[in-house]
């Protein structure tokens, strides 16, 4: 099927240029990791709903910079119907060398360089939750863009963290996540994530240092959207295997980086981008130590995270 | 009785005779030298309010109705903005850029819609300059088979085509491709900048031996066509040469064009608001609006410039709109218009001294 | 040559579209491209082809609206809209 075919009427009738009626004149920039974020073209209601849901993150505009996304209006009626119940979100993308085409449920996007990186977003939705969950859509693929440029990764992971430094759990879905950040979260540990985590590995050769583990307002069930610091050294990598035990076994960079591929999401589908993709989650693969943690509902595993050498 | 004599009138008069409506900004390719003004704000029309408009042009007696954009077919009220006009009987033009003209679309168009003419865009004669300028890859090949399947629906077309420094040196090729698929191709040999003042589009413009070899093509065209004008109108002139009237064009008097916010001008060209849907209706703006006034007077006083400029001027092609947004100024002349002249009294002065008839011996 | 009488009923083609421009009409043939500029007499013709209408009662409807003649009145009506039917901008109605 061809781009978006999936999701709108008339797919010829995508936005080729950032272009069109905004919902209104309101804007708010975001601070999440690769920002900051300025969203302009919301109407008022929108533009309250975003600072509700992302509350602790959203600031005023000001001069400095930031990645810009205009939001267009979109009508209803480009979006094909179709029945939700069971649907698996996905989003359509179409990758070319100077941008990235999205479409999805109540959502049309493109992020384009010109040279640096910019973005439009359509979507019919004007409030309420259907707003939000467009909007989070949007900006979970333009931080996973973001970060990759700014010399970081977005995983689908659980981020944890003993309050010194942090540990990333990868496993696809059903291997874990939650449950093992649920468990840790009954011994004590904090967390910043079960759903989505950045990685941001530090540039200068001078300072060497273990890449930053680094909050995302994205979360499944558990995980603060905001509040407390923003990152923590990374101290290691877990690869989850549910057990009827707790045991710690270290596994290769090559390992790491085949888990760490598979919970890269967004920019791994991107011909374009992919090298710079995997040469990101290689240099990770090496500087950070990888495990498999075989976990039981014993709640042992957090223990085990613990004698992990620093 | 003739047209020209018709629209004289409506000049003369300020009767309401063509109406150009942006619907949308919203376009699915992104021209570099595109004229929009992407950065302006305001409450776009509603359904309703675009009905509203509609009837209160035909009790006006408006005729010609062209939906624009942007791309008009991406505003969400296109088919059903289209089919009432149709309805109120006014010869509609569709300006589109083509790239979604085909399969249901296209059929419910010429079903629903019937327009007079689809004018669609070609920017080259091969894809690697088209797409340059569209920035959308493949939009070449795409606007070829929808005008082939436009056709064959019997929708009927034209291409309007801008020279650029970019496709000046396909100006030829352009013109086979608009004859293989028996579609008229018009070109226009300015570039002008956007609609808020930006230049930057100028960066394309072409250049005069560019410009030269449109106007010799054209000659020659025309010649081959036993004797027709060459066309040398400027982008948009539906090629109507009016009776002798006291203005030079019909900005404001018997024509306007109307942006996505409700907001009035004298023409597409001519940037100047003068009144806004969302505050009064266009009856009340055809009639008082001071703007329009305005604007209807200088189309007097251009005319008079014109004329100071003796025999000729017309072949400045000369744009009060396309003044102001040059110079600030509807009445100063701006140097693409004074380079068009130069270069046509080069090219007739050339065509004047061809031979006639073979030398017989 | 038209077949035009006066009991013929007539309607404007689909692809012709009109307005009066000070008590003249043009006329615009979408399928032909073609445009034609009616008088006074023309042009309420072509308003009066609604396929309801007989050219007899286009006649009774005009009179007094012109100032011309009865006897001239309907010759031109009839002749206007056999011309009119010629050139492809009104259609028969068939009964």
């Amino acid at each position: 099927m061809s781009f978006a075919a999936g999701f709108l009427r008339f797919p010829d009738l995508f936005p080729g240029r950032r272009g069109g009626e905004p919902w209104g004149d309101r804007s708010v920039v975001l601070d999440v990791a690769g920002g900051p974020y300025l969203f302009s073209g919301l109407s008022g209601v929108q533009d309250e709903a975003v600072r509700a849901k992302f509350a602790g993150l959203c600031r005023e505009p000001d001069a400095g910079p930031a990645i810009a996304t205009r939001v267009f209006r979109a009508p209803a009626t480009d979006f094909l119907d179709f029945d939700v119940r069971g649907w698996e979100y996905t989003l359509d993308m179409d990758h070319s060398p100077t941008g990235v085409l999205l479409a999805g449920l109540r959502l049309m996007a493109r992020l384009d360089w010109t040279p640096e990186l910019t973005g439009g977003l359509w979507t019919p939705e004007a409030a309420g939750e259907e707003w939000t969950s467009v909007f989070e859509n949007y900006l979970r693929v333009l931080a996973a863009y973001r970060l990759l440029e700014a010399g970081g990764v977005v995983i689908h992971s659980a981020g944890i963290t003993d309050g010194a430094s942090a540990f990333l759990l990868l496993g696809p879905s059903g291997a874990g996540k939650t449950t093992s950040s649920r468990l840790c979260l009954e011994r004590g540990a904090s967390v910043l994530s079960d759903d989505l985590n950045a990685v941001l590995l530090r540039e200068s050769p001078h300072h060497p240092g273990p890449p930053l583990l680094v909050r995302l307002p994205f979360t499944g069930d558990l995980g603060e959207r905001s509040g407390g610091p923003a990152s923590y050294p990374l101290a290691a990598m877990l690869r989850l295997v549910k057990g009827t035990e707790d045991r710690l076994r270290p596994i290769s960079p090559a390992a790491a980086l085949a888990g760490l591929v598979a919970a890269a999401p967004f920019v791994s589908r991107d011909p374009w981008r992919r090298d710079a993709l995997l040469a990101t989650l290689e240099r990770l693969a090496r500087s950070v130590p990888a495990y498999e943690l075989v976990f039981s509902l014993g709640g042992g595993l957090w223990d085990i995270l613990q004698s992990i050498p620093r | 009785m003739s047209l020209s004599r018709v629209i004289a009138t409506t000049w003369r008069e300020n009767l309401l005779f063509s109406v150009l409506v942006e619907l949308t900004y919203r376009c699915n390719l992104d021209c570099f030298f595109c004229y929009n003004d992407l950065a302006l704000r305001g409450e776009p029309l509603s359904r309703e309010q675009y009905f509203r408009l509609f009837a209160d042009l035909r009790e006006m007696e408006v005729m010609n109705l062209s939906l624009s954009g942007g791309e008009p077919l991406a505003h969400p009220d296109f088919l059903a903005l289209g089919a009432r006009a149709r309805e109120l009987g006014f010869v509609v033009r569709i300006k589109s850029n083509g790239h979604a003209l085909r399969g249901e679309l296209a059929r419910r168009i010429r079903d629903e819609i019937d327009p007079f003419l689809i004018e669609t865009s070609l920017h080259g004669s091969t894809a690697a300059t088209h797409d340059r300028q569209t920035r959308v890859p493949g939009s070449f090949d795409r606007l070829l088979a929808n005008l082939a399947e436009m056709r064959q629906l019997g929708l009927r077309v034209k291409i309007n085509s801008t020279l650029t420094a970019w496709n000046e040196g396909e100006i030829e090729g352009m013109f086979a491709l608009a004859d293989a698929l028996g579609i008229p191709l018009q070109v226009d040999p300015e570039v002008t900048p956007r609609d808020d003042g930006d230049r930057e589009p100028l960066q394309v413009a072409p250049s005069r031996e560019g410009v030269l070899r449109l106007f010799r093509l054209q000659f020659e065209r025309g010649r081959a066509a036993a004797g027709e004008t060459a066309e040398v109108a400027r982008g948009g002139d539906d090629g109507t040469m009016p009776a002798p009237v006291h203005k030079h064009c019909g900005a404001g008097s018997s024509g306007i064009a109307v942006d996505p916010y409700g907001n009035v001008y004298p023409c597409v060209q001519w940037r100047r608001p003068v009144g806004n849907l969302h505050r009064q209706d266009i009856r009340e703006i055809w009639l008082r609006s001071a703007g329009l006034a305005e604007a209807r007077e200088l189309t007097g006083r251009v005319k008079e410039t014109m004329d100071a400029q003796g025999p000729g001027s017309h072949l400045l092609n000369f744009c009060p709109g396309s003044a102001a947004t040059h110079t600030g100024s509807p009445l100063e002349i701006y140097p693409a218009a004074a380079q068009r002249r130069e270069l046509l009294k080069q090219v007739i002065g050339e065509e004047a001294r061809r031979p006639l008839l073979p030398v017989l011996r | 040559m038209s077949s035009v009488t006066l009991s013929t009923v007539l309607r404007r083609r689909s692809d012709v579209r009109y307005r009066l421009i000070e008590g003249e009409a043009v006329v615009l043939r979408q399928s032909a491209s073609e445009v034609l500029v009616l008088n006074e007499v023309g042009a309420s013709v072509l308003d009066l082809a609604d396929g309801e209408r007989s050219v007899a009662e286009w006649i009774e409807a005009l009179r007094g609206e012109l100032e011309v003649d009865a006897e001239t009145l309907a010759r031109d009506v009839l002749t206007f809209a056999g011309e009119l039917e010629d050139a492809g901008m009104l259609e028969v109605v068939a009964p």
